[in-house]
């Protein structure tokens, strides 16, 4: 005897039944990029201290995360947001799915070629003081950078070469670039962790596109600390949050000092409260930039111009 | 009047699950800028890519898929059922898995084009094998006898005797393999590494890159159009219901002799070069760890590499086979009456266009379609899109014109006769369906619901938009794996793809191992 269509049946009215179990008012959800950190400990001590059931939610890389919000503008699908930095959040602005008042920076980061010390000195070749000399034909396929298009850290880069060369200028630099052979991940893990020599996964490329705080895990690479990008990463309540006064004590707690000490060793970012702990081991092995450009570009009206501009020459 | 109410059924379903949704993302994007879009260079640019790689992989597909098709469907051998078994386990492999053995076959952006076609090739080539190899099974052999016998070699025979008789079984293969590569998701995302865009990938980016509705509708229709073509030829030209293990145990078939060499050789070469290969060696990735063989699946219970991902693997599995659960049952309860309704009606005018609507979740893009339940179930009176449900809903959508295929020639071939003497005998409408008429199809339906299961477990473009924080998949986590592979990431990304293919081959092996019952009843044969 056939008996599936009788347990579908059950199965089904079982489970429509389930889906529609009704949320409390003590749940509080953030929603995040793939990249953020926050350990057990530190959400088990901020539930104890305020009383929420915090849940965290990852929505893909920042890009895909704010257009995720903006299409679901009016019932988003958390409270809070954490991990939208300044190339996106004038987008989020723009599109009215951040409450303006409580948009608060977090931490930061300066967007640095960083580039494998070891392999310079096997190969006897002299290391790169800026990424000018990156089209140079003694670094050609050598460096790996991530697309703007699908990543943050390519987009913080692409913002850096506009504000260095101007608009309508920047092509050439990155056509020279292309012809010397640079590789084009789609996103940072894969360039660094994959394709970077000096990282773990001992890949083919000695040049890197990553950040000033990089080489504080890997022992024999160093950063390019000029004309990097500054890219500074925001908290906020959500449009139509559920829970907008537990998201408020979420914000206040990840500008605590509490949460603040635990980034540098978590995520590699500087704390945005400068009463927070950094490692000692920061101040020579990762320093801030020594000089950071492209910040003050008005990158979310013109951020579409320049990717299709990009996309003509790599696409 | 009943049955009208029944139709009602599968037609609410479709409509509020699939038609209202596109309707909605296709209608936000529907301004002035639309017609400017579709003319766009870049828009023709992807639009060639789609085309051409389609083309040449379907074609590849064909080629191999002659001698193939020869060795297994029209000669015999020892081990026969197993081979035809292994060689659809790739296209039922996920997506994702599949993109995860080519992606780390090559390292330079240039090949990545190639990569991608031998990945399509990889999936479809036991299509193109199935859908010619089951026909040509029942071809008459005494033709193609003389023609040898009146001195004609066995290749002149097939080109000019053969061939022509397979043309339906061609056109229909072609239009099915052309439309899978045309509208594959995962392998160009993965294997082109965000450089290369077909329309669907570059749907995906127009949306959630760019968020540009006009450009992610312009292309939507444009990919919508794309399908209605070559589903409209498959349906023409060919016979678009599906066989899933491909009978063909007809009396044509003699054993192989020493002139099938070059058949044999390629077939041979094409099977452990191009299908094995990539299989073994993600089995080898996933025990080849410097701290144990097994060491990548006891961090199932991890979140991976800096808490990378939201549940574990173990959490996620959950979810998948809830999933498929929920979705397998749905999309057979509707797909079976679907067969049973269109098996049972006429052919007519109409019923071929309602044929059409029914297979356009087939070829819309996926990530349209999750945009689509993004905006349309986000409000309060139908808050769809905050339930687990809307992605085992979406599956079964997917899922069941390909149930209604598979099932629907088992009903069509049941004896009318049969059910109208048993109703005369006084049995009811229930007895008859379920003493006579199902027990004939089971075969079908068990085939349809592992198609309905994988196709589930494997779904990766609705889960991607729509499986949020807790209620991620095994393909949405095997992604985020395999695009952050620091730490244990890249050996937990083998690790489960090599999960899912063990659970795939385990499903395919055992349909089609599952004893082969007559379609036709002996009693009405001799009525």
């Amino acid at each position: 005897m056939f008996r599936i269509p009788k347990i579908a049946y059950i199965a089904t009215v079982v489970l429509l039944l389930t889906g529609c179990a009704a949320k409390s008012s003590n749940d509080l959800v953030l929603v995040t990029h793939d990249s953020i950190v926050i350990s057990k400990s530190l959400i088990a001590s901020f539930e104890k201290s305020s009383g929420l059931k915090l849940t965290i939610v990852k929505a893909g890389d920042a890009g895909a995360l704010t257009n995720k919000l903006v299409l679901t503008k009016g019932d988003p699908i958390a409270d809070a947001l954490y991990g939208i930095d300044n190339t996106f959040i004038g987008k989020a602005e723009d599109n009215g799915i951040l409450a303006k008042s409580t948009v608060t920076a977090i931490d930061y980061a300066d967007i640095c070629f960083n580039y494998d010390k070891a392999w310079f000195e096997a190969h006897a070749i002299a290391t790169p003081k800026t990424w000018l000399e990156l089209t140079q034909p003694r670094y050609k396929n050598l460096t790996v950078i991530e697309n703007p298009t699908t990543s943050s850290t390519g987009l913080g880069f692409l913002a850096a070469t506009v504000a260095r060369f101007g608009e309508g200028k920047w092509q050439t630099f990155w056509s020279a670039l292309k012809a010397n052979g640079v590789k084009v991940d789609a996103g940072w893990e894969d360039a660094y962790y994959t394709d970077f020599s000096g990282s773990a996964g001992k890949g083919d490329y000695p040049i890197v596109l990553s950040y000033s705080s990089s080489p504080a895990d890997e022992a024999n690479t160093a950063a390019i600390l000029d004309g990097c990008f500054r890219q500074t990463e925001y908290a906020a309540t959500l449009t139509g949050s559920k829970n907008p006064t537990g998201a408020a004590k979420l914000i206040e707690w990840l500008g605590s000092l509490e949460f603040q000490n635990s980034m540098p060793a978590s995520m590699y970012v500087y704390p945005i409260n400068k009463k927070a702990a950094i490692p000692e081991s920061w101040a020579t092995k990762a320093p801030e930039a020594t000089s950071s450009l492209g910040e003050n570009l008005k990158i979310s009206q013109r951020r579409e111009a320049w990717l299709k501009q990009w996309g003509n020459l790599f696409g | 009047m009943a049955k009208k109410l029944i139709w009602a059924i599968p037609m609410i379903f479709i409509g509020v699950l699939f038609y209202w949704p596109l309707a909605t993302i296709l209608g936000r994007g529907f301004t002035h800028e639309w017609v400017h879009d579709i003319f766009d260079p870049k828009t023709l640019d992807v639009l060639w890519f789609t085309f051409w790689q389609a083309i040449v992989s379907t074609a590849i597909c064909l080629l191999l898929g002659v001698p193939g098709a020869y060795i297994l469907y029209r000669r015999k051998f020892r081990g026969q059922k197993i081979l035809r078994a292994l060689i659809t386990v790739p296209f039922m492999l996920p997506t994702v898995v599949v993109a995860t053995a080519f992606s780390s076959f090559h390292k330079w952006n240039t090949t990545s084009a190639i990569w991608i076609i031998v990945a399509h090739v990889f999936i479809n080539y036991s299509l193109a094998v199935r859908t010619i190899g089951s026909q040509w099974s029942e071809l008459d052999r005494s033709t193609e006898e003389a023609a040898e016998l009146a001195g004609a070699g066995r290749l002149r025979a097939f080109v000019s005797i053969t061939l022509p008789q397979l043309r339906g079984a061609f056109i229909a293969a072609a239009a099915t393999i052309f439309l899978y590569c045309a509208t594959s998701y995962g392998i160009i995302l993965m294997v082109g590494g965000g450089l290369i865009h077909s329309l669907e990938t570059d749907i995906a980016r127009a949306a959630i890159g760019m968020l540009d509705l006009p450009r992610t509708s312009a292309l939507a229709l444009l990919q919508t159009l794309l399908s209605i073509v070559a589903f409209t030829i498959s349906i023409r030209r060919g016979n678009s219901d599906v066989d899933f293990d491909g009978e063909g145990d007809g009396v044509n078939r003699s054993r192989i002799d020493r002139r099938d060499l070059p058949a044999l050789l390629l077939t041979g070469l094409v099977i452990l070069g191009l299908l094995l290969v990539p299989m073994v060696s993600i089995f080898w990735r996933a025990f080849d760890s410097s701290k144990g063989a097994f060491y990548n699946f006891t961090q199932f219970n991890s979140h991976g590499y800096r808490d990378l991902l939201n549940v574990s693997v173990l959490q996620a599995t959950q979810n998948s086979l809830r999933n498929m659960l929920v979705s397998a049952c749905i999309s057979l309860l509707i797909g079976v009456l679907l067969a049973w309704l269109m098996g049972r009606s006429k052919c007519t005018r109409a019923s071929r266009f309602f044929d059409l609507l029914l297979l356009m979740p087939l070829g819309i893009s996926t990530v349209v379609l999750g945009l689509g339940y993004l905006v349309t179930f986000s409000n309060p009176l139908f808050p769809l899109r905050e339930s687990w449900l809307a992605v085992p809903l979406i599956q079964s959508v997917i899922a069941v014109p390909l149930v209604m295929r598979i099932v629907r020639p088992a009903i069509v071939g049941i004896n009318a006769a049969q059910l109208e003497s048993a109703a005369t005998e006084g049995a009811s409408r229930a007895q008859i369906w379920q003493l006579i008429e199902l027990p004939l199809i089971r075969k079908s339906v068990v085939a349809a619901a592992a198609f309905a299961c994988l196709i589930s477990i494997g779904e990766f473009g609705v889960a991607s938009l729509l499986a949020f924080g807790d209620q991620a998949t095994l393909p949405t986590v095997l992604y985020s794996l395999i695009s952050r592979p620091g730490g244990d990431n890249y050996g937990m990304a083998m690790a489960v793809s090599a999960l899912l293919m063990l659970f795939t081959f385990a499903v395919v092996l055992l349909v089609s191992l599952e004893t082969p019952r007559r379609r036709r009843n002996p009693q009405n044969a001799s009525a």
